[in-house]
């Protein structure tokens, strides 16, 4: 029998991306415990209220490939008319998802016992501020937001409570979500001390972490949600699918691309395991976790990440180095240099279209013109196609990097089947395919958060995206994927450099920083190595966090993980 | 496959540790072992990082460029596996009593395990000795604090017993770990004929036996069989022959060569920075620039320093 997930026990938000379901607006609030007792009556408060995975119905969702401006996979299976949620629409979405999380020391705040406690991974014990080091953080810890250089003692952060949120039509949070602002503040108050709202994020020292998607006029005028980041390059392609995530026809369709690959060169969904804890993984185990039992099932980990954006360090790079790269490649327009050089360093070109089905320039702006004739002619087959193409490739063809670099963004945070060892052999039959990159998936969450004027983009300002990893085990997949293939080369023989685009880039202006475009042997194109490549991110703080399912909820909140 | 392989020579080294008594070292009272991994815990590792360069303090190995890689290890007992697993079936049939424990095995005294890869001199005949005299030339006070501890340390008091000392503990490495081929070198291959030359021919020789000699048929069979055995028997002897044979050197292994290697990968990385998209005159002007300042041939020239990871 297949997985079939208890979506009631789960908190929404694992199986489902806010930001892509009509939330595109978001409160993050940071609370500490100093009473256990009132801490619980606090979580007991909030429980009624958390959104589950629980199907919904969503009277105002879009027909299918009218909702955003590229073909979505999604769209396809609901193109056919089959579901591309699992279960029975029991409820009605709701206009602000509410969601709860605790970090090591929340849980220890609340009493959870000691030998549920001692069954927690280190990392997350230690928290992200004791990781520094093995995330590539510790040159950046001073200039945190205040609530993550102050959280110790009785400023430590304990609780997340989570507020995603509806947009109206002049692009602001739905007021509901001040209604619900004002309610978890209440019951803050009424805790009488025993639980008290961080304050810290960004300059103003603000009491919630505010994000929204970017916006941008719609066909109408509006303010519409985009799938853009403030570098001006489109997020959330290729997130991960596993088991029990889909109803069957879905699951089929957004494993390609998005599973792991695995026999004859056939792609299926990731095993339930690796982002929810108490099922089987990729390694066919059922691993290791807190005790009960009862008290991990259902649950996840998850690090939360703000990431501030040198929006103007960026432009300006791109600007200058686009220059010369023209010159060395013999191009004559200066936007094709600038849109070729963005589309080498993420491997994607800036409106989500990889490299890896449009290598060039010329192959962009045909695959543009094949979908928006697409588009325009509502040709639902030609769509689910082009929606296939954004996440349907392998880097097999593409060893050595003429097409999409080796060490771009995106083909450095999700392998595919890039490391396979058995790649030189000339039988298919010994490919290992993805095995190399199946435990080192997360669940990418999150929204951007600050704005920017994009005629003078500037780093000063307060911009960027939190980011939210959600894993099973933030050591093996988080963190791994941070330390070895963001802050590291040679998993892909590039020596130390780093991501161009989250990696350290160590001090300013250092010569060593840098990005190699491989040369294409076919067209007899050159490399082209990129240098001093300058912070384009910066860690602003964060924490992880343990995402209990409703059970456990239930368990910390009256105090009864141990019933005895 | 001996010690000496791939051009390099993999020294193993187990020397036990006299951990009776108790001894003082700078105030404090312990256990010699415990002196040992004290010793080793604050001797310098090799500068892995930009940050630890900046200490300043290197291996000791790195005081001359023969060392590819040493590695100490203290070995304190066998691990012990817990019991071994017996069918319970079994176990019924033959009345063995479950509840009697099985003995567990100790090693006599701790031990002090080193591992090194270095170059060795022209033809390895020399060897391990004369880089155990080197080295006992460039560290003195760290082997010392090491091994002061091991039997038999007493007896070592210059160069010469050092590399006595170390060569009646010196076990052979069987399984040496070749990392400098960038491809699979060429290999002379066993040819499968050459295998079933030996049992073939005894087979020939078994039926040529029966037909020339009136024997009965059974006793060219077993001639056959005897002989086929023999066959296997000396193939398997000539396997082991060939596996003896020492893996061929990788083309420019040496410490020094590997260290300019590195050396120029980082200078000619710079130099393809610097000169992308230049015209040919000024690209091969660069380039004579380049290797004039570089020498890329002269290892004594600039490159990397030893105990340095780049």
């Amino acid at each position: 029998m297949t997985e079939t997930l208890d979506l009631a026990d789960i908190q929404g938000g694992v199986l489902r991306a806010y930001g892509r379901q009509g939330f595109p607006k978001a409160r993050y609030f940071f609370f500490a415990v100093h009473d256990a007792t009132k801490g619980r009556r606090f979580v007991e408060a909030i429980r009624p209220r958390i959104t589950t995975a629980s199907r919904w119905d969503n009277p105002k969702r879009p027909a299918p490939f009218a909702g955003s401006h590229h073909p979505r996979v999604t769209d396809a299976v609901r193109a056919e008319g089959a579901p591309d949620y699992p279960g029975e629409v029991r409820l009605t979405k709701p206009k602000v998802a509410i969601n709860i999380a605790f970090t090591f020391y929340g849980l220890l705040a609340l009493e959870t016992p000691t030998r549920t406690l001692r069954g927690m991974p280190d990392e997350f014990i230690d928290g992200m501020a004791q990781r520094a080091s093995i995330l590539g953080d510790t040159p950046y810890q001073a200039g945190r937001d205040a609530i993550w250089r102050n959280s110790n003692g009785q400023t430590q952060v304990h609780i997340l409570v989570s507020m995603n949120a509806e947009m109206d039509e002049a692009g602001a949070p739905i007021a509901e979500l001040e209604t619900e602002t004002a309610w978890l503040t209440r019951l803050c108050g009424e805790s009488e001390g025993g639980v008290v709202l961080l304050t810290g994020h960004g300059p103003t020292d603000a009491p919630y972490q505010a994000m929204s998607a970017v916006l941008a006029a719609g066909p109408s005028g509006a303010p519409t949600p985009t799938n853009k980041e403030h570098f001006g390059l489109s997020d959330g392609f290729g997130d991960p699918v596993f088991e029990g995530q889909f109803p069957p026809t879905a699951a089929a369709l957004r494993a390609i691309g998005g599973g792991k690959i695995v026999g004859r060169n056939e792609w299926k969904p990731l095993a339930t395991g690796e982002f929810l804890l108490g099922h089987p993984d990729e390694a066919q185990e059922i691993p290791g976790a807190a005790m009960p039992l009862a008290f991990s099932r259902n649950g996840t980990f998850m690090a939360y990440r703000k990431l501030h954006e040198n929006v103007g360090s960026f432009a300006a790079y791109i600007a200058d180095t686009a220059k010369t790269y023209a010159r060395v490649m013999g191009i004559a327009d200066p936007q094709e240099a600038v849109d070729t050089l963005k589309a080498k360093i993420v491997g994607r070109w800036p409106d989500g279209i990889p490299l890896m089905a449009a290598p060039t320039h010329a192959e962009w702006k045909a695959f543009q013109a094949r979908q928006a004739a697409a588009q325009q002619a509502g040709d639902k087959v030609a769509l689910a196609q082009i929606a296939l193409d954004y996440v349907n490739f392998k880097f097999h063809p593409d060893p050595d990097g003429g097409r999409c670099p080796v060490t771009a963004h995106m083909r450095r945070v999700n392998t595919r089947d890039m490391l396979d060892p058995a790649y030189p052999s000339p039988k298919p039959n010994d490919f290992n395919l993805s095995m190399l990159n199946n435990r080192r998936r997360i669940l990418r969450r999150g929204l951007p958060y600050g704005a920017v004027d994009p005629a003078q983009p500037s780093d000063a300002g307060e911009q960027g995206i939190i980011f939210l990893a959600v894993c099973s085990s933030l050591f093996r997949q988080f963190e791994f994927v941070q330390q070895q293939w963001i802050q590291y080369g040679l998993d892909f023989n590039a020596g130390n450099d780093t991501c161009p685009l989250l990696g350290d880039h160590g001090p300013k202006d250092a010569p060593d920083a840098k990005f190699v475009i491989p040369g294409d042997a076919a067209t007899g194109r050159p490399p082209f190595i990129c240098d001093r490549v300058p912070q384009m991110v910066e860690p602003r703080g964060g924490d992880y966090f343990f995402v209990p399912s409703m059970t456990a909820l239930r368990m910390i909140g009256m105090g009864v993980v141990d019933p005895t | 496959m001996p010690s000496l392989d791939g051009g390099h020579y993999f020294l193993t080294v187990l020397a036990p540790i006299n951990n009776s008594g108790v001894v003082e070292r700078n105030g404090a009272k312990s256990s010699p072992v415990h002196m040992v991994r004290e010793a080793l815990e604050t001797l310098p590792t090799a500068l892995q990082s930009p940050a630890t360069e900046a200490i300043g303090l290197n291996s000791p190995f790195a005081r001359n460029t023969r060392t590819h890689l040493a590695r100490f290890v203290v070995l304190d007992d066998v691990n012990f596996n817990g019991r071994n697993p017996v069918d319970s079936i079994v176990s019924a049939a033959l009345k063995t009593d479950l509840l009697t424990p099985q003995p567990v095995d100790h090693l006599p005294s701790p031990y002090l395990i080193f591992v090194a890869d270095f170059d060795p001199d022209a033809s390895g005949a020399a060897e391990p000795r004369a880089y155990l005299e080197a080295l006992w030339d460039i560290m003195t006070a760290e082997l010392n604090a090491v091994f002061c501890y091991c039997y038999g340390w007493d007896k070592v008091t210059d160069r010469a017993s050092f590399a006595d000392f170390i060569i009646a503990r010196e076990v052979e490495t069987t399984l040496p770990f070749n990392d400098y081929w960038v491809g699979p070198p060429q290999l002379p291959s066993l040819p499968l004929w050459s295998l079933a030359a030996a049992p073939g021919l005894g087979i020939v020789a078994a039926v040529g036996f029966g037909l020339a000699s009136h024997t009965p048929w059974y006793c060219a069979v077993g001639l056959g069989v005897l002989l086929f055995v023999a066959g296997l028997v000396f193939d398997y002897g000539l396997i082991l022959s060939w596996g003896r044979k020492p893996f061929p050197a990788a083309p420019n292994s040496t410490l020094p060569h590997v260290l300019k290697a590195l050396y120029l990968q980082h200078a000619f990385t710079r130099f393809v920075i610097d000169h992308q998209g230049d015209d040919p005159a000024t690209l091969k002007a660069g380039f004579r620039t380049f290797l004039a300042a570089n020498r890329p041939a002269d290892l004594a020239g600039p490159t990397q320093a030893a105990g340095v990871i780049k």
